[in-house]
């Protein structure tokens, strides 16, 4: 069986994948570009949720599928998430003819 | 099995960063596509296959497909402009994201545990398995890793209904919300087609947008001369 991974192993791959998820955030200006950095940071944060599922101890009285039905869901809310950002920016476009989110600068005084 | 660990995050970080740095923005979603399959690889790792199916059913199968849709229906006609990164922001996120990155670090390194746990750094094994000819008890844990999709159903609908339902009113929500945003404001009858025009022809916004116009103007002065 695999028990040779440490744990820190998929926290360090998950961190590192939400820091760039968090450069990509704030350094792309195209709004889908945006979008996917976002997804990038919530995949990160799945991974650790599994991971410690997998390693930690279940208490006797707890579900014993605790971190993957939360990840379950995180998958679900994205979903809605990027259904949902999709249709603004589409509506954005289709008032400024343009993806990029410095041209929205409506509510700037 | 740790070199293939290593391996497959390799190429998880390679994606993620071509993702995020990458100027055509079909590439950078041919990065995340890679990406959404590394995480794929690393829930089988971790021993929740189920959950591998459903990355790669959710995020591979729609919501890739979803940016792709909408990277083509936002493509306008300066292309690489809107997708160069910005140089202002350039600094900061550099600092704020290394600088998240060595506290995440940090923290992961460090973590002491609450008492009676073993603390991060030191948890190398996983909780054993057993399997079904071993002779062993079998645990609820067990169970639910080797019978992954049927327990994730049953747990759906005895301990996790009031979350289910809740998801299930979000993405109603979420699809009524995604149908209203994106409709189109020019529902009324009169200009069903000055809407369209710009977002199909995105060079000639001005050009579509005065003929629409004088097509409107037309009408009823020739209605009017008409009568």
């Amino acid at each position: 069986m695999s028990h040779d991974i440490p744990l820190n192993w998929f926290l360090y791959f998950a961190a590192a994948s939400f820091s760039i998820g968090l450069i990509g955030v704030l350094v792309r200006r195209n709004a889908i570009a945006v979008l996917m950095a976002i997804e990038i940071m919530l995949n990160a944060a799945n991974i650790n949720f599994v991971a410690f599922w997998r390693y930690g101890e279940t208490p006797p009285g707890a579900s014993p599928l605790s971190g993957v039905m939360v990840a379950v869901f995180v998958i679900t809310v994205a979903a809605a998430e990027v259904a949902v950002g999709i249709g603004l920016i589409l509506l954005c476009y289709r008032r400024w003819h343009a993806a990029d989110v410095d041209r929205y600068d409506s509510l700037s005084g | 099995m740790t070199y293939l660990f290593v391996f497959i995050s390799v190429l998880g970080l390679l994606a993620a960063l071509g993702t995020v740095l990458a100027r055509n923005l079909v590439h950078a979603g041919l990065f995340l596509v890679a990406f959404f399959f590394t995480v794929a690889c690393q829930f089988v790792l971790l021993e929740a296959e189920f959950l591998a199916a459903v990355q790669v059913l959710v995020y591979i199968g729609a919501v890739a497909i979803l940016l792709m849709f909408a990277i083509m229906l936002t493509r306008n006609v300066q292309g690489d402009m809107t997708t160069t990164t910005s140089r202002t922001w350039l600094l900061p996120a550099l600092v704020g994201g290394l600088g998240l990155f060595f506290v995440l670090m940090f923290g992961i390194n460090d973590q002491v545990g609450l008492k009676g746990r073993m603390t991060w750094a030191s948890a190398s094994t996983r909780p054993e398995i057993p399997r079904a000819g071993e002779g062993k008890p079998v645990t609820p844990r067990s169970a639910a890793i080797n019978d992954m999709g049927r327990m994730v159903g049953r747990e759906m609908v005895t301990r996790f209904v009031v979350p289910f339902e809740v998801a299930g009113l979000l993405l109603t929500a979420a699809l009524v919300g995604a149908v209203v945003v994106a409709y189109r404001e020019g529902d009324d009858a009169e200009s069903p087609r000055r809407g369209i025009q710009p977002t199909r022809l995105h060079g000639a916004v001005t050009v579509q947008a005065t003929n629409g116009h004088a097509d409107g103007s037309d009408l009823p002065s020739t209605a009017s001369v008409t009568s």
